[in-house]
C-alpha cells in the first residue's frame, strides 16, 4: 500500500452540457462554483441564496462513454428544505438549484439555455431579400347556405359547394381535426366563414365570420443549432427569429456519434428524436410569444435538416447514413402533418420537409440552393456552406455539382487547444504585428480590440474565454502572414528569437496569443503546433472537395465564393483565402450570407413554387462523391501548405509570395536540405 | 543552398547520412544514387535497407510524431524511399535477406477514408515491411483471404468514423472462427479511437499515428519472434 492518498479521490469529474466544458473540481464544491471554475457562467441573481431559482440545472443519469462520467442524482448533495418546498410547488420539475448543491461525484450537467448567463449568440436575423410571396396556404372568405328542411346536404358538403361556387375550388377536402369545429364555427359566424386552404384543396381551419392571419415557421435543425423564423404567410414578414441550441447535443457532439447512439442504445433513437422535437415546440412557443401569437395561430412549417437530422425527426433510425453506401431511407420530399412528428402548433397544421441530394447532403443543402440559386447565374459560383461536414457546391445555370467534404469540428473550435464554440468570450478576430509578432484581438461581446497589457483600462467581465471558429482561422492566416509559422504549418525558429510569444516545448512551438492577464482563466491562451495541423487538415479538406468540383466542371477559376453557415458569417474573407480554405477569386466577391439554409427554408414556406424547385433541383444536380475520386488524395495533400503546394493566388499577390514551381529534377540540381539536426 | 556532391568522393558512413538527409526532403534522384553507390562498393542489400532506409525513415517518423513535418513531407519521403527499395528489393530477395515482416492493411466496411491508412501503409514500407494495402470499404472476407494468401505478420485496420469503427471487432471475431488470431498480430487506428476501444475487440494495440504504427510493428515482432522477452 502507498502511504501517500491517491489525489483522485478527493476530485470529481464535471462535464457541463452543451457547451462540452469539463474538468475535475474538489469534492464537496458548491456546484454554481465548480461551474463558474469550469467557465460555465450560470445566471443567479439572488447571489447562491436559493431564492431566485435562476441558477436550476439537470443532472443527467447513466454512464456517459463520451465522456468517461457515470452521473447519478445521488453525485449531489441532497435536496435542501427550499429545494424540496420548491418542488412540492412545482417550481422545479426535477431540476436542482446549482446554488444549493455540492458536488460529492462524477457528473455530467445539462444547463438549460435560460440558466445560462452567456447565451449562445448564433445566427443573424434573417436576410431581407426580394421574392414573390406564393405561400402554399391562403384565407378565403365563404358564404355557405344554412341547411333547411329538404336540403340533406351535410353542413360540410354545403361548404364544400360554397367553395366550388365562389372560389372554385373543385374537389375541396377537409383535415380530420378541422372537421369537429366546422358546425360551431359555421353557426357562429351566421355561415359566413373564413377558411384555410392549403394548395387549394384542403381545409386546415374553419374560423367564423371574416378572419386575417395566417402564420408559418422555417426551420433549419442544424446538429449543434436549430434555427426558426416566424413569418406571417401573406405579407412574408419575419415576426420572430428564434435560434436554439439542438439538445442532442447531449448524446453526441458529431452527427457520426449521435448515429452510433441511436444504432447502439435501445431507446438511442427516441431519445434523439424527443430531445429535437422539443427543440422544435421550443422554439415555435417563443416564437410566437415574440410576435404575440398563439401556437394555433401557425399553420404551416417548412423544415429543413442534414440527412441524419431528417431521418432522426421523422423517427427513422439513421443506421444506414453511419457507413458506406450512406443509403437514405427515402430523398422525396414530404408532405405531412406537424402533430404526425409530434410537432404541436395548430391541430391541423401541414409540414413540408424539403428533399435530399445524397447520403451526406440533405434538404439543408436544398435550402442554400434554393436561397442563394446558382442555377440562375451565369457567374461560376462556389458555395462553401462550413460546418462539421461542409457542403461544397459549385457551377452555374449550364450544370451545379456538389459535393461533402469532411472538415471535422476543428473549425467548430474542437480539436484545438483553447477551441471553444462562438460565445461571448470568445477570440473571434486577430491581427499580429508582422514587425513585433504583438497580437490584437477581438472577442465577441465587446466592441473595441484588446492589445497586450489593457487588462487594468478593461471592464472585469472581459477576458478571453477560448478561440472560436473564426478566431482560429484568422489566428493561423496572420500567424503565417507574420512568419510565425511558414507555408508547410511548421512554426518558425527565427521568430522565436524575435518574441518570446513562440517558444518551444520540446521541439514543437507555439505562439502565446493572450496574455494570462487578459484570459477568464488566469492561464495565457495559446496556438500550437497540434492546432495549426488540425486546421490545416480541416482547410484541406474543404479545398480539395473544391478543386475535385472544379476539375468536374472544367474550370480553372471561380467568380464568386459565397461562405454560408452560422460560421461562414464570421469568417473574414481575406483570412479564409490566406490559410487556402477557399480558391482564389477577387475578395470583393467572396460574400458571407450567414444561414442560407434557415433563409431557403423560409423562402420555400413563402414560395410553393420553390418547394416544386427544390424537387427538380435535388435531381438535377449532379452529386459527386470527393473520397472515391482518385485525385483526392492528390489534392488533399497539395492543400495542406498554406495556401496551396502548387495553386497561384494573384488576388493575394501584394501580402503572401506566390508558389515558386519547383520539379523534382530542379531541386535536384539545387540539393535544398532541410533537415534540421536535433 | 545551392550545392553539388560529388558522393563517389565520401566516405561510405557519409553517404548513409546522406541518405538519411535526402529521405528526409524527399529527395527520390538522390536516394537511388547513394543506394547504387553503396551497392558499388559491396555492401550488402540488407545493410543498405536498414542502416539507410529504415533508419533514414525513424528520423522522419519522429519529427512526424512530434509534429515537425507533416503529411506532404513524409508522403515526399515515403516516395524517394520507395523509389530506394525498388532497387534493393530483387537484391533483397536473390541474398536471402531476413524479412523485416509482412502487414496487410485496410480501411473497415461501410467506411471510405483512404488517406491516413495509405499514410501508415507508406510508412510502414518505410519501415522495411512488405505491405499489402487492400484499399477501403474492406470486409471481413476480404481480410480473411488476404491473410491466408499473403500469410502477414500484422494486420492493420482502419476507421475514422465512430459508426464503422465496430466493424474492426466483427473482422477480429471472424479471425478467431478461422483460428486465424492467433498467426497475426492485429494493429487498429483511426481518429475516434483509443486504447480502451482496442483492448474491448481484442486487437493488440491501437496506433495514434503512422509512426507509432511502425514502432510498435516492430516491437510486436520482435517479442512474437522471441527476440524481446517481458511485455
Amino acid at each position: 500500500m502507498s502511504d501517500s492518498p491517491n489525489p483522485g479521490d478527493d476530485y470529481c469529474q464535471i462535464a457541463l452540457m452543451p457547451s462540452g466544458r469539463r474538468g475535475r473540481v474538489k469534492r464537496g464544491t458548491n456546484l454554481l462554483k465548480a461551474a463558474q471554475e469550469l467557465g460555465v457562467e450560470l445566471e443567479s441573481i439572488c447571489g447562491g441564496r436559493q431564492t431566485c431559482l435562476k441558477c436550476q440545472v439537470i443532472v443527467e443519469d447513466g454512464y456517459f462513454p463520451k465522456h468517461g462520467i457515470t452521473s447519478a442524482a445521488s453525485h449531489l448533495s441532497p435536496l435542501t428544505t427550499r429545494e424540496l418546498e420548491f418542488n412540492q410547488n412545482q417550481r422545479l420539475e426535477g431540476r436542482r438549484l446549482a446554488c444549493a448543491a455540492e458536488v460529492l461525484g462524477d457528473l455530467l450537467i445539462t444547463v438549460p439555455e435560460e440558466s445560462q448567463a452567456r447565451k449562445q449568440i448564433i445566427a443573424k436575423a434573417a436576410s431581407d431579400r426580394i421574392m414573390e410571396i406564393n405561400p402554399a396556404i391562403r384565407q378565403v372568405y365563404v358564404v355557405v347556405t344554412p341547411p333547411e328542411l329538404g336540403d340533406t346536404r351535410g353542413d360540410w358538403e354545403r361548404l364544400a359547394d360554397a367553395l366550388r361556387e365562389q372560389w372554385g375550388i373543385s374537389q375541396p377536402t377537409i383535415d380530420i381535426k378541422a372537421l369537429p369545429t366546422l358546425q360551431t364555427a359555421l353557426r357562429e359566424g351566421d355561415f359566413a366563414v373564413t377558411v384555410t386552404l392549403w394548395q387549394e384543396s384542403e381545409i386546415l381551419r374553419v374560423q367564423p365570420g371574416y378572419r386575417e392571419g395566417a402564420y408559418g415557421l422555417a426551420i433549419d435543425v442544424g446538429s449543434t443549432t436549430v434555427v426558426a423564423h416566424l413569418c406571417d404567410l401573406r405579407t412574408g414578414a419575419v415576426l420572430a427569429t428564434e435560434a436554439s441550441m439542438n439538445t442532442q447535443v447531449r448524446y453526441g457532439e458529431d452527427l457520426m456519434s449521435r448515429v452510433s447512439y441511436a444504432t447502439s442504445e435501445a431507446q438511442g433513437l427516441a431519445r434523439l428524436n424527443r430531445a429535437v422535437i422539443q427543440v422544435i415546440n421550443d422554439l415555435a412557443e417563443r416564437a410566437a410569444k415574440t410576435a404575440g401569437l398563439a401556437l394555433e395561430d401557425i399553420v404551416d412549417v417548412v423544415i429543413v435538416a442534414n440527412p441524419v437530422m431528417h431521418h432522426i425527426l421523422l423517427g427513422i433510425n439513421p443506421k444506414e447514413l453511419g457507413g458506406a453506401p450512406f443509403a437514405l431511407a427515402l430523398d422525396s420530399a414530404l408532405d405531412l402533418k406537424a402533430r404526425e412528428i409530434g410537432i404541436s402548433l395548430h391541430p391541423s397544421a401541414r409540414l413540408h420537409i424539403l428533399p435530399l441530394i445524397a447520403g451526406h447532403v440533405g434538404a439543408d443543402n436544398v435550402a442554400v440552393q434554393i436561397a442563394e440559386a446558382p442555377h440562375e447565374q451565369d457567374e461560376m459560383t462556389l458555395i462553401v456552406d462550413v460546418g462539421t461536414n461542409a457542403e461544397i457546391v459549385l457551377g452555374n445555370r449550364q450544370q451545379v455539382l456538389v459535393a461533402s467534404s469532411p472538415t471535422g469540428p476543428a473549425f467548430e473550435g474542437a480539436q484545438i487547444t483553447h477551441g471553444q464554440r462562438a460565445a461571448p468570450g470568445a477570440v473571434e478576430r486577430v491581427r499580429i504585428d508582422p514587425l513585433t509578432l504583438e497580437p490584437k484581438i477581438r472577442i465577441i461581446g465587446y466592441e473595441d480590440w484588446i492589445e497586450p497589457g489593457m487588462a487594468k483600462d478593461l471592464p472585469a467581465d472581459v477576458r478571453a474565454t477560448g478561440i472560436c471558429g473564426s478566431g482560429i482561422i484568422e489566428a493561423i492566416a496572420e500567424m503565417y502572414l507574420a512568419g510565425v509559422i511558414n507555408a508547410s504549418g511548421l512554426f518558425e525558429e527565427a521568430a522565436a528569437d524575435k518574441t518570446w510569444r513562440v517558444r518551444y516545448h520540446g521541439r514543437t512551438g507555439e505562439y502565446v496569443l493572450v496574455d494570462s492577464d487578459l484570459t477568464a482563466t488566469g492561464a495565457p491562451i495559446v496556438v500550437n503546433q497540434n492546432d495549426v495541423r488540425a486546421i490545416q487538415l480541416a482547410k484541406a479538406a474543404l479545398y480539395a472537395g473544391t478543386k475535385l468540383l472544379m476539375a468536374h466542371r472544367k474550370v480553372e477559376r471561380v467568380d464568386k465564393v459565397i461562405l454560408a453557415g452560422a460560421f461562414g458569417s464570421y469568417i473574414s474573407p481575406l483570412h479564409a483565402m490566406v490559410l487556402g480554405l477557399i480558391p482564389d477569386c477577387d475578395l470583393e466577391r467572396v460574400v458571407a450570407v450567414g444561414n442560407a439554409a434557415g433563409d431557403g427554408a423560409r423562402f420555400a414556406l413563402l414560395n410553393r413554387d420553390l418547394r416544386l424547385k427544390a424537387v427538380e433541383l435535388a435531381r438535377w444536380v449532379q452529386h459527386i462523391s470527393t473520397p472515391l475520386e482518385s485525385s483526392f488524395q492528390d489534392e488533399f495533400v497539395a492543400a495542406l501548405n498554406i495556401p496551396h503546394a502548387r495553386d497561384p493566388f494573384p488576388h493575394l499577390a501584394a501580402i503572401i509570395p506566390q508558389p515558386v514551381l519547383q520539379n523534382q529534377a530542379s531541386r535536384g540540381h539545387n540539393r535544398v536540405r532541410n533537415r534540421m539536426r536535433s | 543552398m545551392s550545392e553539388e556532391i560529388d558522393i563517389t568522393q565520401l566516405e561510405t558512413s557519409e553517404i548513409f547520412e546522406l541518405i538519411q538527409d535526402d529521405l528526409y526532403d524527399g529527395l527520390a534522384d538522390e536516394v537511388v544514387a547513394s543506394v547504387k553507390e553503396l551497392l558499388k562498393r559491396g555492401l550488402s542489400p540488407y545493410e543498405v535497407l536498414t542502416k539507410g532506409l529504415v533508419a533514414g525513415m525513424d528520423v522522419v517518423g519522429v519529427d512526424f510524431r512530434d509534429g515537425i513535418l507533416f503529411v506532404p513531407e513524409v508522403l515526399m519521403a515515403a516516395k524517394a524511399m520507395k523509389a530506394g527499395m525498388e532497387i534493393l528489393r530483387p537484391l533483397l530477395a536473390e541474398t536471402g535477406a531476413p524479412q523485416i515482416g509482412t502487414m496487410v492493411i485496410g480501411t473497415v466496411k461501410g467506411d471510405i477514408h483512404d488517406i491516413g491508412k495509405n499514410l501508415v501503409a507508406m510508412m510502414m514500407e518505410g519501415g522495411g515491411f512488405n505491405v499489402i494495402n487492400l484499399g477501403i470499404n474492406v470486409d471481413a472476407d476480404t481480410f480473411i483471404k488476404a491473410i491466408q494468401e499473403h500469410k502477414p505478420d500484422i494486420l492493420g485496420m482502419s476507421a475514422l468514423l465512430t459508426t464503422t469503427m465496430p466493424y474492426m471487432g466483427v473482422v477480429i471475431n471472424t479471425l478467431k472462427e478461422q483460428n486465424l488470431r492467433d498467426k497475426v498480430i492485429v494493429l487498429v487506428g483511426g481518429a475516434p479511437l483509443n486504447d480502451a476501444f482496442a483492448e474491448e475487440i481484442g486487437a493488440d494495440s491501437y496506433c495514434r499515428d503512422a509512426a507509432i504504427a511502425v514502432e510498435t510493428a516492430k516491437k510486436l515482432i520482435a517479442i512474437k519472434r522471441g527476440e524481446l522477452a517481458g511485455d
